[in-house]
């Protein structure tokens, strides 16, 4: 079984359990969880390893999701690797922003995991 | 009592960066053509809704923690350990959304988030707590499709410990409910005191 490298940034620990936990019950095989309490740590890692999904945050300290994103594709850190947004924050404009700047799909907190199946299987499978 | 820091803790959740905001600076929004008020107060009625509140905390406890809660008529009791979270609204309008409840509801909230279970109020329960305040706010003015576009929330704030009080001038408008599930109570406040 190949690994589905995960990178899951939130400034909530118990977030980023929340998200794997998810992640797991979605069926997600072979998953390995590395996670970022911002987008600077989010960057970080990335520089330190490849990963094959992103899965964050919007509202963070440090370095927000948007910001993050437009970095990511700035510094060609992740090409071709499917982001979702996982957030609060649920205005068309904020959705619109996150696909501007590189996101594949949008999750709004509070969420099942039945819609974290739906919205990031599709995408690791097709990646 | 550990109330070092608090202030500024609740300054800093009180405000938004200007930045977050500025997608939202519309005045109509791009799907179906609804026409936004030029002024939230338009919108008042709506916006106080105590019903939105309500139905706010149901949806994080029901998709969440995975379970009901039920709301009631009774002021929340002064527990020897408090804990209170609060995220801030900025933008068309200036607010908090502040949860608050003793120590035991609190790790019962963290313990259903996480399936872990605390004996005592720790980082992973503050984080919790905050996270949930965060959820409920993003939830509260997600229904009001105005609130959604143009006012953004800050990063919780998390204060624990006892016999201290959250003061407010006197706001443009406050809902206050209390909810009790698994046996225990929390209360959730919707603070407005600035509106556009």
């Amino acid at each position: 079984m190949s690994e589905i490298r995960t990178l899951i940034v939130d400034d909530s620990s118990v977030m980023r359990k929340i998200v794997e936990r998810s992640l797991r019950q979605a069926g997600l095989d072979g998953l390995v969880v590395v996670e970022a309490a911002n987008g600077v740590e989010g960057l970080e890692a990335l520089k330190a390893a490849p990963v094959d999904l992103i899965l964050s945050d919007i509202n963070m300290p440090a370095m927000d999701g948007l910001e993050f994103l437009r970095q990511i594709r700035e510094q060609k850190l992740a090409v071709g690797i499917p982001v979702v947004m996982i957030t609060t924050e649920s205005s068309e404009e904020h959705v619109k922003q996150a696909i501007q700047a590189g996101a594949r799909g949008y999750i709004r907190k509070p969420f099942t995991a039945e819609q974290v199946k739906e919205r990031v299987l599709p995408l690791v499978k097709a990646s | 009592m550990m109330l070092n820091g608090v202030q500024q803790r609740l300054h800093a959740a009180l405000e938004v960066e200007p930045g977050r905001l500025e997608a939202g600076a519309r005045t109509e929004r791009g799907d179906g053509g609804r026409r936004m008020p030029e002024s939230l107060r338009e919108n008042l009625s709506e916006i106080a809704d105590p019903r939105n509140l309500d139905a706010s905390v149901a949806e994080v406890f029901q998709l969440m923690l995975g379970t009901s809660c039920r709301k009631e008529e009774v002021e929340l009791e002064r527990a020897e350990e408090q804990v209170t979270a609060v995220v801030g609204f900025g933008g068309i309008l200036s607010g908090a959304c502040v949860f608050r409840s003793g120590g035991e509801a609190a790790r019962r909230v963290a313990a259903r988030m996480t399936g872990m279970e605390f004996c005592a109020v720790d980082d992973t329960v503050k984080d919790g707590i905050g996270e949930l305040c965060n959820m409920l706010a993003g939830s509260w003015k997600g229904k009001v499709p105005e609130l959604a576009a143009r006012c953004g929330l800050s990063v919780p704030a998390v204060i624990t410990g006892h016999d201290y009080e959250l003061h407010v001038q006197a706001p443009e408008f406050r809902l206050r409910h209390v909810y009790a599930f698994d046996g225990v109570r929390f209360e959730v406040t919707i603070l407005c005191d600035g509106i556009q």
